[in-house]
């Protein structure tokens, strides 16, 4: 063909007929590998005389499931096993990720703090907890630490709550029956607050004056709660205290011992990560801009919320989306520790089945889910404050 | 607040201010006095401790020993006395350091609303009537980042009146410009000079020296070596270091 | 370029062959092209298949991998052990990773259909118990209302736990782990009021708690625990050979055939001649592959007193007698 004429350029050294073949390869390859995938997971199946379906789901699940979050029964299906996990996972990470975003940010500026004590200590942990896998350091807490606390029976006790090796035991408010007179008058306050806050806006905005029209309807909000309280009766609210009982604590909530070993060994572990990214976004901002904004006449603590933070988020939300997206994963390793997040339950869920393959597409797109919505907000949120480019 | 000084004494007085890096002695004994009005220019090699200088005027750097005297506050470890001059004392850096999350008119009204606490629009106006005065009202809008240098150096100017200072401090802001846009900074603080404003620039900019110049000073090894008029300072030098410095700085 | 294009394509289409060959077919013929029998055991229940300090395994279901390997290899040693977690045995056994499994494994409905398991005679009838610490002042499963109780996943157990307490109106409170080795330090550690597994897991696993006398192992079983070992769907002769070996234990003790007289013992009877003689070969294997079982292990009795005996679990009375004396266990004929 290259001697038709001599313009003509062979397919093979032509740029642009080269890269649809590529395109064109690619997808053939592709479609050949998912069919020798399927292909082999059905002989694989035919093999062992098993069957590929999610029917399954429907049936009895015949185990228990400790209550951390929602109720589960011997008798509710393999599906509501599924969805107590996943709802037990989405309350770990979400936890979770406030918590160590709160301990990253504090020793993230206490590394950069100039006490040399105080950036010593955050620049040990930093180094120790980043530096130990997170299995290790999940099991040391969990077999080493919390599993290791006193007896339920020689609990110690701090204002109402009991920590014990059995769990966190805490009082709580439970709803009375007079709760939902209480509820309405809730509903009001909340209206009047909300009106508080855009008429506190208005007028900061008429005065042209900065400020937090939130707090002017937050207060609103919790005068008017205390002061419906009084009106209801008898209290809406009921504080519960833990009381022991025979093997342990009654009446109050609990936070299991493996819920606590859990949030507290993913928190320590993100929590130095975080901080990690917290220091290099602070560092990240130029000298020069704290000096633009002292010389200026701003106060400290007005540096850091206008001009530092502000650039310095930059640079952190990208790889903090990464790290709550870690956290979340992470949660799985749950299944070391007891705690029964929704890895534990689809293991289990496969042990009893033998549908391994319909319930890790389930617990895929569980994890999927979830990393995807993370991802959305922190992207949204990174739109928000993304610096103009040049 | 200490108001004990009069003002006739000078809108700035520095008597005997030595300031250390560790063991590096960078001022050794400075002592000047500037009068309301004044425009100074300092010059001297580089490593000199001219920045290091008029940055302690505004508490960007802290001096060990000796006095500074800020319209009559005395700048010691009171953070009270260090607001007060900082809010009166405006400042101009190299690198601009115009703040890049914010607007043109963001930068300029930042410190008007959350220091002096000035209403928005009271800010604003004032804003657009200092881009105005630098020439570039129409840049309101924009975010440094898109912006010439040029036209940065002189939103950084006018974010630095915005607080209606007294004095205004120049650490070279004209190094980091290219040629073209050196001459549109140079004459904005030539205008601003002309309006009496105090002024001390740091500067190798020997032309706007001898035109704009009330006095010339010049520093080396952290010492003021020489203080003189820019017409004794070109063509009458008192000291042989400040001769060797002209012949290399005037081609 | 077509050339490249042409080879890759044939690659591509012998991938599926090269795949599924992996796994299923016979078994027999891998064992024996391979010279090892790859066992899965659980590694950390003494008695049953415990992990010496010099890296090698003992116990009762340690005895049942070297047996078949001497049926099948003629050397009862060549066996690689494989510990698993409950969770993980059924995967890795349809995975083809191993040939056997036997690990105090409960044979269930499921298991045998769903999970796509043969079962093998059982060669422990069992049942499941509870563990409490000796002052806990526990003395019967009732006793249990409110309790935490630590137990493995992926076990019978859990499901019998859930059931029984439901059945009796009692509440509990599971904590549940992957190990052997994790459910019983979470239990030693006081996390849970009670352990719960097979009663002999129990006994196996109280030798290793801190101070064994301190805990009691409740009287009540709550279910029926056959084990015995396991093969994948697919494979015929290979769950016959595992089946019958187990069966060739059986007979063994039924005619006093040991493994220190399983060299001279008098032929005379047909059955025995056909035992210890060509009747293997019905399986594929040398003549003679049962009494070289024999030989590595010995018969039934011998394995449980060397195993399961020091744990003082009593075999006589019990279901794991032979019929001869009462009990549940029976070979066929081998004819
Ligand atoms: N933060 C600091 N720590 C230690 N030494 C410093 C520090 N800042 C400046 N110096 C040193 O002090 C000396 C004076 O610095 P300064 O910036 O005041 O010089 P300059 O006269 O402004 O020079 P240039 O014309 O190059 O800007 C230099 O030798 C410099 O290296
Ligand atoms: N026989 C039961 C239980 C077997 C079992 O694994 N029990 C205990 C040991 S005795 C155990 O291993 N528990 C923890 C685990 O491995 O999950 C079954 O087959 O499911
Ligand atoms: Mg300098």
């Amino acid at each position: 063909m290259a001697e038709k004429s001599k313009t003509s350029i062979p397919f093979w050294r032509d740029i642009r007929k080269l890269n649809v073949l590529i395109q064109i390869v690619f997808v053939i390859l592709v479609i050949i590998a998912g069919f020798v995938l399927v292909n082999n997971m059905q002989t694989s199946l035919d093999q062992l005389g098993k069957t590929f379906g999610f029917e399954f789901f429907q049936d009895q699940s015949s185990f228990a499931i400790p209550p951390e979050s929602l109720e589960f029964d011997r008798t509710d299906p393999y599906w509501y096993a599924i969805v107590v996990g996943l709802v037990n996972t989405v309350k770990v990470a979400l936890i979770g990720i406030i918590l160590a975003t709160i301990l990253g940010t504090f020793m993230g500026i206490a590394r950069l703090s100039s006490n040399w004590l105080i950036s010593k200590i955050a620049e040990i942990y930093v180094e120790i907890i980043r530096n130990i896998p997170l299995l290790v350091q999940l099991i040391f807490w969990y077999f080493a630490v919390f599993v290791n606390l006193p007896d339920a029976r020689f609990s110690i006790e701090f204002f109402g709550v009991f920590l014990s090796n059995r769990g966190l035991f805490l009082p709580w408010a439970f709803p009375s029956e007079t709760f939902s007179i209480w509820a309405i008058y809730l509903g009001v306050a909340l209206i009047i607050a909300i009106i508080a806050y855009i008429y506190r806006r208005n007028q900061l905005k008429r005065a042209e004056r900065p400020g937090f029209p939130g707090f002017t309807a937050m207060g609103v909000f919790m005068v008017l709660a205390a002061m419906t309280w009084f009106f209801t009766g008898p209290a809406p609210l009921n504080l519960e205290f833990p009381v022991f009982g025979r093997f342990n604590f009654d009446g109050g909530i609990v936070l299991s011992t493996e819920f606590s070993a859990l949030l507290f060994g993913l928190v320590i572990y993100t929590g130095a990560f975080i901080s990690e990214l917290v220091r290099a976004g602070i560092q990240a901002v130029a000298k020069g801009q704290v000096e633009a904004a002292k010389a200026l006449g701003l106060k400290g603590s007005k540096v850091l919320q206008l001009v530092v933070l502000p650039q310095a988020l930059r640079v952190i939300v990208p790889p903090l989306t990464s790290q709550y997206l870690n956290l979340t994963k992470n949660s799985s390793l749950a299944v070391a520790i007891g705690y029964f997040d929704v890895t534990r339950v689809a293991n289990t869920t496969i042990n009893q089945t033998g549908h391994g393959l319909e319930v890790i597409i389930i617990l895929m797109a569980c994890y999927l889910t979830l990393s995807l919505l993370i991802s959305m907000v922190m992207n949204a949120y990174n739109r928000r404050i993304k610096l103009v480019e040049r | 607040m200490a108001k004990a000084e009069k003002s006739d004494e000078g809108i700035i007085v520095c008597r005997e201010v030595n300031k250390w890096f560790g063991d590096f002695h960078v001022l050794r004994g400075i002592s000047v006095t500037v009068q309301k009005g004044e425009v100074i220019v300092i010059c001297g090699p580089s490593g000199s401790g001219k920045s290091t200088f008029i940055r302690t005027i505004n508490r960007l750097e802290e001096h060990q020993k000796g006095d500074i005297i800020v319209d009559g506050i005395e700048l010691s470890n009171d953070l009270r006395n260090i607001d007060a001059i900082r809010s009166e004392v405006g400042m101009v850096f190299q690198q601009f350091n115009l703040f890049p999350h914010l607007t043109v008119k963001d930068n300029v009204t930042l410190a008007p609303i959350w220091v002096r606490k000035q209403r928005k629009s009271e800010a604003e106006a004032l804003a657009m009537q200092l881009l105005e005065r630098v020439g570039i009202p129409e840049q309101a809008e924009k975010y440094p980042g898109q912006l010439s240098g040029g036209q940065q150096q002189r939103v950084a100017i006018a974010r630095a009146l915005a607080m209606q200072p007294k004095i205004m401090l120049f650490d070279e802001p004209t190094s980091a410009l290219d040629p073209e846009m050196i001459k549109e900074v140079l004459d904005v603080m030539k205008e601003l000079a002309e309006t009496g404003m105090t002024m001390l620039v740091v500067t190798h900019e020997m032309g706007f020296a001898r035109e704009v110049a009330d006095r010339i000073i010049f520093f080396d090894y952290g010492q003021l070596v020489e203080e003189n008029t820019p017409e004794n300072f070109f063509n009458n030098p008192e000291h042989d270091r400040t001769k060797l410095f002209l012949s290399q700085i005037l081609h | 370029m077509k050339r490249i294009l042409i080879v890759a394509f044939a690659v591509l289409l012998m991938v599926p062959g090269l795949l599924s060959s992996a796994q299923g077919g016979d078994t027999l013929a891998a064992v024996q092209a391979r010279g090892v029998l790859n066992c899965g055991v659980n590694g950390q229940l003494p008695g049953f298949s415990g992990l010496e300090s010099d890296g090698s395994f003992t116990g009762f279901d340690v005895d049942y991998c070297h047996a078949v390997a001497a049926a099948v290899l003629g050397d009862g040693d060549a066996v690689e052990f494989f510990p698993l977690t409950a969770p993980q045995r059924f995967d890795v056994l349809a995975s083809g990773e191993i040939d056997l499994l036997i690990r105090n494994t409960t044979y269930t409905v499921s298991r045998d259909t769903d999970l796509g398991n043969n079962f093998a005679p059982p060669t422990f009838y069992d049942g499941q118990g509870f563990m409490v610490r000796a002052d806990s002042g526990i003395g019967s499963v009732a006793d249990l209302d409110g309790a935490s109780i630590c137990v493995g996943t992926g076990t019978t157990t859990e499901l019998n736990l859930a059931d029984t307490f439901a059945a009796r109106g009692i509440n509990f409170e599971p904590v549940v782990f992957e190990t052997t080795d994790e459910t019983f330090a979470a239990y030693d550690a006081g996390r849970c009021d009670a352990v719960t597994t097979d009663l002999s897991g129990l006994a196996s696993r109280r030798t290793t708690l801190g101070n064994p006398s301190d805990h009691n192992i409740l009287s009540e079983a709550i279910s029926k625990e056959p084990l015995g070992p396991v093969v994948r769907h697919g494979d015929d002769n290979w769950y016959d050979i595992v089946k019958w070996t187990v069966y060739a234990t059986f007979f063994a003790e039924e005619a006093g055939i040991t493994s220190g007289n399983v060299g001279s013992f008098d032929r005379s009877d047909p059955e025995v001649d056909r035992f210890l003689g060509e009747i293997s070969t019905k399986f594929g294997l040398d003549a003679g592959a049962f009494a070289a079982a024999i030989g590595a292990v010995g018969n039934y009795g011998e394995i449980y007193d060397r195993n399961v005996g020091p744990l003082g679990i009593a075999r006589e009375g019990g279901l794991n007698a032979s019929f001869q004396n009462g009990g549940l266990l029976y070979a066929p004929p081998f004819r």
